[in-house]
């Protein structure tokens, strides 16, 4: 191909261009590694580029930037202006150093000097490269797009902001790529473009891209629709989830630090554990009993009991109150790993195949899986716990004088800073007025929150100012929050009327879902990090208890007292149930088991969708992807096809008028595009010159004397569908 | 068969024209059609040569009536004289009482004399003193004008154009052309030895053959969009009429059956178009403004009509 001497000025402007796309490569190399001096390379970027558009002989250019290079060399690290006679003794003495060091591979203890010597040695070549894909390929794309994703990931995970950089390299990587494109059109069909021409058919492109260029930086911009992935990926990377907190936005997720409570909060799908369990279960972590004005802390722990693994607990204490059933067995696959048990309530007994030691912290509640005192991670366990009721006829009989009397032992649960606003303990007070155990009070803030225009909200959650009070803010002021305000409120409020309380951290229950074994488990993911509320219940003992908005009961009450219809105890519907008495009621009674049926296999096939959704949506995009390359490569295949298509069947007008018009429609897909107002005949004519011989025109004549001579039957059907079969083969080469 | 007798006369035609094949065809394509031909051109390009030669090879009668401004339609159909010695009025035939007839610079008489010619032509008879007298067959006209752009002419009202099936350009031959032509004057006249090569029987049998040329539902189709585009068009004043529609028709029967093909195709209309539709379109003073022609005209017009070629769109 010949190539095209490119106008000095356009070449001038692409070079300008270039340089400063490669500014851009500069800009965040020289600040991540502190290297002063960015007007040197960019003097020796133009100096090259300079040199190349005045075609100066290779020599003299090559001897120009070595003595560029000396001088910039000698420059910064000699300090002075001119060359002098010491200078290449050091740079020599230099040299021979650093080649020592290469030898050996030493490569941290390269001087800088040298450094910078290989630093424009890569520029040099990088200027080679850059006037090779403008000049010769006349393609820039490579270079732009690997421009933005460079600045993409170092603006992502470095300190670097490219937030000027990236409309820059925008608008110039833009407008090279588009006056790239005139000469290569110009070289493609031969044509060659005067000055003036390209200045006028340039002309549109810079004013659309001047005029987007304003756009873009005037027009308010959205936030990003993707959250920063950097946290995501080091969550990955170290295991269980650990977000920031407090500050900015930060993911759903256990987090051991609670000190600073706040700010919105963006889903994360991560899967944590799944968990074969016979009912619902509140997954428990820890709890923390220190409430800072801000968030929880844990003072260090005192005191440490280790249990171990298949020996048993005995945590489950047994009480009036309490009406425990079966002991079930909880199995707990776990995908997140992290050194410590997620346990439901009632933990009897932890079973894992190796010997685990669990050390428990006797105020956190956590329980650690070590093995000889090293910190060990389970990825699966199974956990024996006892179903058990609360008593209603117990809970009703707790009163607050009880409580008071246990005062001094549990200091630790009755904690609360002193700069808590009094109007929080006035509110407590005036929501328990009317309740008279221990359970009412603290069952009446339980559900104060659902029925006074709280808001379960994960993004419009604030952050307390200095002065604020985490728990004031979200009572008086925001109202809205997820469940770290409405748990961490309820304690708040207990403590000020003097019932214990405790705050805890875990897990809710998740959803029911398929592992890979097709067994049913629920699945929790970082979704489903959660807090809730322990009270103590004088006489029974700690009970949980679900202050947030949407969330279902912690604990399950048995009802062996005879509730008024008006006693806000009657026990509410547990959600399924009365979906189904809803549906019962419907009048399509005829309907009610297929429509049953159809929506359990819906709600089966929704689920086996969704596990397999990476596996459809991969099949999905192959597929359509080979579609897509079948359909643009039909020239070659589908000739074969309608060779044996049409060898079945007779050999009549029919069939030949389909075989001619299929031949065109393949023509037209091999290239040759039949304009409206040409006729079979000159068409046929043009075909046959570029495949020889005179095939299409007897085709074709045969054709007309059908179509258009209405004489349908005095032809050699034989010949023609040889003739046929012999031009749509070459077609298909 | 017919082509073979087509093809005897062109043959002869050309042993003493050199070069205008196309012109020769299409005169025989405007016999055949029972149409007649202007030709618009500079005189001594040949044009009374090739008259003579169809006419000689074809065994018809030759006229020639040169116009001229002081000419009379008498002296086109003939007069009327009295006969002292018969004491009755005897009709003396004109030279339009003839075969083939060279209407030479028939823009330079006058318009009564024209219409007189081409009331003729139309009528295929003539009506003179109330007696109306056949012309015989086959007739032929080829009339010749010198460009309107010259002095003295009557230019030939549109409405009179539309009597002619083709409007041709002759144009100079070749100089290569021309050099074979003074080499065979050299020799001798060749116009003189040339010989009859098919009977005005056969010729008249032609012209019947004419009409069994298929013309399939889409090439009528076609033609009609074709004049119809011709009557929408911007620069077009007055588009073609449905004679003209039905005259091109008749002209691709004529030159399907000259081709040895007994059916008529797109390529026909396509060829044919500009010299039927030309002279029958009337174009407005914008089109003369941006020096666009009718033949340009047509010529779009052929190329943005869609050709039929396959049932559904025939259907």
């Amino acid at each position: 191909m010949s190539e095209m001497r490119l106008d000095k000025w356009f070449l001038a402007i692409l070079y300008l261009l270039a340089i400063v796309l490669l500014r851009e490569w500069l800009l965040p190399v020289m600040e991540l590694t502190q290297t002063g001096q960015i007007s040197l390379f960019l003097i020796f970027i133009v100096i090259a580029f300079f040199l190349a558009l005045q075609s100066v002989k290779w020599w003299i250019s090559s001897l120009i930037k070595v003595l560029y290079i000396i001088w910039a060399i000698h420059y910064t690290f000699f300090e002075g202006i001119l060359l002098t006679k010491e200078t290449s003794t050091l740079l020599l003495e230099d040299f021979n150093s650093n080649f020592a060091v290469i030898l050996v591979g030493n490569w941290s203890e390269l001087s800088n000097p040298f450094r910078t010597m290989l630093f424009f040695i890569l520029l040099w070549m990088t200027t080679y490269l850059i006037r090779h894909w403008i000049e010769s390929r006349k393609s820039i794309f490579l270079f732009y797009s690997m421009t933005i994703i460079f600045i993409a990931i170092i603006d992502t995970f470095t300190a670097y902001s490219a937030k000027g950089s990236i409309l820059i390299i925008m608008i110039t990587g833009l407008l090279l790529l588009g006056l790239l494109t005139i000469p290569k059109l110009a070289e493609k069909h031969s044509l060659s473009i005067s000055a003036n021409k390209l200045v006028s058919i340039s002309f549109p492109l810079v004013v659309i891209l001047v005029i987007s260029g304003v756009f873009m930086l005037t027009l308010p911009k959205l936030e990003p629709a993707w959250a920063d992935p950097v946290p995501f990926l080091t969550s990955v990377v170290d295991g269980a989830g650990e977000g920031g907190n407090g500050e900015g936005i930060s993911k759903t997720g256990y987090d051991p630090d609670d000190s600073r409570l706040g700010g919105p909060f963006i889903q994360d799908n991560t899967l944590i554990f799944e968990a074969s369990v016979p009912k619902k279960q509140y997954w428990k972590i820890e709890t923390k009993n220190t409430y800072t004005s801000k968030g929880w802390e844990q003072p260090s722990e005192s005191s440490v009991i280790t249990y171990s693994s298949n020996m048993g607990m005995g945590t489950f204490a047994e009480s009036e109150g309490i009406i425990s059933g079966e002991s079930k067995i909880a199995q707990l696959n776990i995908l997140q790993r992290f050194p410590f048990i997620v346990y439901p309530y009632g933990m009897m007994n932890v079973e894992t195949d190796e010997d685990v030691q669990f050390m428990k912290l006797e105020m956190l509640e956590q329980y650690r899986t070590t093995i000889g005192d090293e910190p060990v991670s389970l990825d699966s366990y199974g956990i024996e716990y006892i179903e058990h009721d609360f008593s209603l006829k117990a809970l009703r009989e707790t009163t607050m004088d009880e409580v008071i009397s246990l005062e001094d032992d549990f200091a630790d649960y009755l904690q609360l800073p002193k700069e808590l606003p009094e109007r929080v303990g006035e509110l407590a007070e005036t929501i328990t007025r009317s309740s008279e155990s221990v359970y009412d009070k603290a069952k009446a803030i339980e559900r104060y929150f659902g029925r006074n225009g709280f808001v379960y909200d994960q993004k419009n959650v604030a952050i307390p100012a200095e002065d604020q009070d985490y728990v004031d803010q979200f009572l008086f002021d925001s109202k809205s929050g997820y469940c770290d305000n409405f748990s961490t409120s309820m304690v708040v409020m207990l403590r000020t009327i003097g019932i214990p309380a405790k705050w805890v951290k875990g897990f809710a229950p998740g959803e029911l879902g398929r592992n890979e074994n097709k067994e049913s488990v629920y699945k929790i993911t970082n979704n489903e990090a959660h807090s809730w509320v322990e009270a103590f219940m004088p006489g029974i003992g700690w009970m949980p208890f679900e202050p947030t908005i949407g969330f279902g009961g912690a604990s399950s009450i048995e009802y062996d007292i005879e509730l008024q219809l008006d006693d806000p105890e009657v026990p509410e519907m547990p959600e399924p149930e009365r979906k189904k008495l809803e549906q019962k009621s419907k009048p399509k009674k005829e309907d009610k088991k297929s429509a049953f049926d159809f929506n359990k296999n819906f709600d089966f096939l929704k689920q086996w969708i969704m596990d397999k959704k990476w596996i459809l949506l991969a099949i999905l995009s192959i597929s359509t992807f080979l579609v897509a390359i079948l359909y643009r490569s039909r020239r070659k295949w589908l000739p074969k096809l309608l060779v044996r298509y049409y060898r079945f069947g007779k050999n009549d007008w029919t069939k030949y008028a389909k075989q001619y018009v299929s031949l065109l429609k393949q023509l037209d897909r091999f290239g040759f595009k039949r304009k409206n107002g040409e006729t079979l005949l000159k068409y046929a004519i043009q075909v046959d010159a570029y495949f020889g011989g005179d095939t299409m025109q007897n085709l074709t004549t045969a054709y007309e004397k059908g179509i258009y001579g209405e004489n349908r039957t005095e032809h050699d059907w034989q010949r023609l569908q040889e003739l046929w079969e012999h031009l749509i083969n070459r077609t298909s080469d | 068969m017919q082509k073979e007798l087509i093809g005897r006369v062109l043959n002869n035609i050309e042993k003493v024209m050199i070069g205008k094949r196309d012109i020769a065809e299409l005169s025989m394509t405007a016999l055949l059609a029972g149409g007649h031909v202007l030709l618009e051109d500079v005189p001594g390009v040949g044009k009374t040569m090739m008259v003579k030669a169809l006419a000689r090879s074809i065994g018809a009668d030759f006229k020639r009536i040169q116009f001229t401004p002081d000419l009379l339609p008498s002296d086109v159909l003939g007069v009327s004289i009295y006969n002292p010695r018969e004491m009755e009025f005897e009709f003396r035939p004109g030279p339009i009482m003839g075969n083939i007839i060279l209407a030479d610079e028939i823009n330079r008489t006058s318009p009564k004399t024209q219409s007189a010619l081409l009331e003729g032509m139309e009528e295929s008879s003539v009506t003179i003193d109330g007696e109306t007298m056949r012309i015989p067959q086959p007739f032929f006209v080829m009339a010749t004008q010198n460009p309107i752009e010259y002095e003295g002419t009557y230019p030939l009202p549109e409405a009179q154009l539309d009597r002619f099936l083709f409007k041709l350009k002759m144009g100079y031959p070749t100089p290569r052309e021309e050099i074979e032509v003074l080499r065979r004057a050299e020799q001798e006249i060749p116009i003189d030895n040339l010989e009859t090569v098919i009977t005005l029987d056969d010729l008249i049998n032609l012209q019947h053959a004419v009409k069994d040329v298929v013309v399939s539902d889409a090439v009528k189709s076609y033609i009609v969009t074709c004049a119809n585009e011709t009557r929408n068009n911007p620069f077009v004043y007055l588009g073609v009429s449905p004679r003209g529609s039905l005259s091109l028709m008749k002209a691709c029967q004529a030159y399907a059956l000259l081709v040895g093909r007994m059916y008529v195709t797109p390529d026909d209309v396509q060829y044919l178009a500009p010299f039927v539709f030309g002279h029958r379109m009337i174009l407005k003073p914008e089109a003369k403004y941006e020096g666009i022609e009718s033949d340009e005209i047509i010529e779009r017009i052929l190329a943005k009509v869609s050709v039929p070629f396959d049932q559904v769109s025939i259907k």
